[in-house]
């Protein structure tokens, strides 16, 4: 089972890898092969990656909801997920070498830095004892999904003179990210209420996420009200997206608190 | 005149509340990163707080005053302005809320031993006071050995008379009359038996870390601390919280010189000098709960509710802003 799950681990990132490099190619060359070879490589990738979730229930016993590795899995499955039905729906596939990227650094940062989480049965402590995990952490995932989907567009939009990329859809697609990230919030808070009695600490996670929340706040209210459009509102987006990663990363890296275990 | 409108304005509009929104993000990452424990609770940063929450009340009071005419220019868009007044209203709330708190709420800590009763009233103030009694702590634990669940098993008495039992777990607080108790922390008291300085055989419950001095001899004993699941590979601390191999760690002091320390079992006994001896027979726990009540908390639970039910609707149950809607921003009050 340990063997197992490097195995798929390792399969993971070279697939979301080939999907980018293919994407890039494809895109840069105009050669529709590279580009079907490349969307192939992606769902063999998210097959691997629902893959990776069933082994990894089966190692721990339980939802793997718990520790970064877990969610990193979780995190990639949704974006990936997004992003198809998004080169579906939109019959474009511009954006496919940056969103597969961003996933494939992702699978990338579970091999370097979550060593050794995937494989080891490590049960819940009693504080993660609570369907309020369930929900925060997948609205969390499906938030952070959105987030990178959006980055991964709005890196394309700015990279390129022509693009059928609109600020349309990448507003879209925050707005659902920002309602998914307000919701993960509420429930973290009803959750921190009920296993440590408050709601509200101003621990480095909650702070990080507010601040995040913020960001993508502003963009919503700057892209409506005062129509801030185009490159400056991609900035944002992207700067928004810098801001997730840190969340994720950098709080559980860098700073300590009630959420450094996750 | 003129100013105080001037004044009412900066303060209700939209774009102050976003270079609110701005300052607080701000300073939250500056604080977090370098005065995590302080900065938070800093006036400045409070201050912050209650000029956004009096900007989101005059700027959702004014979209609630406008919302009617608002609604018949543009009908169809009824259900977005709804959430949208929903979302903020219910951030309002929220800030309401931790005002509350901030000005009424009262928290404190409660260690029980088994048996021990405590009066809440002598930690938080009480219109009607009541005692809490701990019947029972239990820790039970995974197949590994790490603790799976801490259980106090509580009495809540009146005057004596029993009101409610209950057990309190991490995640599953009592509620008693708007008092909440959470499962917090535990801890370990060692039972110890000496001869004391008046000749007589002790039985005392010592707190870790704290001295006792038997009856003939000049050499002293600090009860050091209690482990679980002793490994002399992992030193002083327990291998698993598991108490497969307990043990009590504990030093001899001659001189206030440390000249020795050990790892005793329950019941075994241990010759502090010549014919004194200790013994360490059990350990007792006791319970440490997080104690609160905080009379903000309905007003953040519907803010809470309200703010999640708004975002929906605001912005993924309405359509995408098409042709339809380009009138609406048209008119756009940036005031
Ligand atoms: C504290 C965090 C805040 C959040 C999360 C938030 C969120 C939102 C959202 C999601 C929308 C809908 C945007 C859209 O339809 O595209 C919105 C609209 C709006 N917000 Fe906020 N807001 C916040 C603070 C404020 C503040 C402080 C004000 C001003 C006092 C304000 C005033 C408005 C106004 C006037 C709209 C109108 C949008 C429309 O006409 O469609 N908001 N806000």
């Amino acid at each position: 089972m340990k063997l197992l799950i490097t195995v798929i681990i390792y399969a993971l990132f070279i697939a979301y890898l080939l999907g980018a490099v293919l994407y890039f190619i494809g895109n840069k060359s105009g050669k529709k092969q590279a580009l079907s070879t490349a969307s192939l490589m992606v769902k063999i990738g998210l097959v691997l990656n629902i893959a990776a979730l069933i082994v990894r229930t089966m190692i721990a016993g339980r939802l793997p909801l718990a520790n970064s590795g877990e969610f990193t899995l979780w995190f990639t499955v949704v974006t990936v997920a997004l992003y198809l039905y998004y080169e579906a729906k939109a019959k474009m596939r511009e954006a496919g070498g940056a969103v597969m990227l961003i996933s494939a650094l992702l699978v990338g940062s579970i091999i370097v830095l979550m060593k050794g989480q995937l494989g080891e049965a490590t049960p819940l402590m009693p504080a993660l004892k609570s369907p309020w995990l369930t929900i925060h952490v997948l609205t969390a995932a499906v938030a952070y999904a959105c987030f990178a989907l959006a980055a991964g567009l709005a890196i394309m939009q700015l990279a390129k003179a022509e693009t059928k990329i609109t600020d349309e859809i990448i507003h879209r697609i925050v707005a659902g990210g920002f309602v998914m990230l307000s919701l993960t919030i509420v429930f973290g808070a009803v959750w921190a209420e009920q296993a440590w009695g408050s709601y509200w600490s101003w621990d480095p996670k909650e702070t990080w996420a507010l601040i995040t929340w913020i960001i993508y706040a502003l963009y919503l209210h700057l892209h409506r009200r005062l129509g801030w459009k185009g490159k400056t509102a991609s900035k944002m987006v992207i700067a928004g997206f810098v801001l997730v990663l840190f969340t994720f990363f950098g709080v559980n890296y860098l700073l300590s608190g009630l959420h450094s275990y996750a | 005149m003129e100013i105080l409108k001037k004044v009412y304005r900066y303060l209700s509009s939209m774009k102050t509340g976003l270079v609110l929104l701005v300052l607080v993000g701000s300073a939250a990452a500056v604080g977090s990163a370098f005065l995590p424990d302080v900065f938070f609770n800093t006036w400045l940063f409070k201050l912050l707080l209650i000029i956004l929450s009096v900007n989101m009340v005059l700027c959702t009071a004014n979209r609630f005053i406008l919302l009617k005419s608002r609604l018949k220019k543009n009908r169809n868009k009824w259900f977005r302005e709804i959430g949208n007044l929903l979302l903020h209203a219910g951030i309002v709330f929220i800030l309401a809320g931790l005002l509350v708190y901030a000005f009424y709420g009262q928290n404190g800590q409660i260690a029980i031993r088994t048996g021990d009763t405590v009066d809440v009233s002598q930690i938080i103030a009480l219109k009607e006071p009541f005692s809490l009694r701990l019947d029972d702590f239990k820790v039970e634990y995974n197949e590994d050995g790490s603790p799976s669940q801490y259980n106090s098993y509580v009495t809540v008495l009146e005057s004596g008379i029993t009101k409610d039992d209950a057990v309190i777990s991490v995640n599953h607080p009592l509620n008693y009359r708007g008092v909440k108790f959470y499962q917090q922390s535990y801890g370990y008291l060692i039972k110890t038996k000496y001869t004391n300085d008046t000749g007589s055989e002790v039985e005392e419950l010592i707190k870790e870390g704290n001295f006792i001095k038997p009856e003939g001899t000049e050499r002293t004993v600090k009860v050091f601390r209690y482990i679980p699941n002793f490994d002399p590979n992992h030193g002083m601390v327990t291998k698993t919280m598991r108490p497969d191999n307990p043990r009590i760690i504990f030093s001899v002091y001659e001189d206030k010189q440390l000249i020795g320390v050990g790892a005793a079992q329950f019941d075994e006994r241990v010759e502090i000098d010549e014919n004194v001896y200790v013994v360490f027979p059990a350990v007792e726990p006791y319970t440490i709960l997080k104690v609160k009540s905080d009379p903000g908390l309905p007003l953040a639970f519907w803010g809470g509710g309200m703010f999640m039910i708004g975002v929906t609707m605001a912005l993924l149950a309405a359509p995408s802003q098409g042709k339809k809607t380009e009138s609406i921003d048209s008119n756009r009050e940036m005031r």
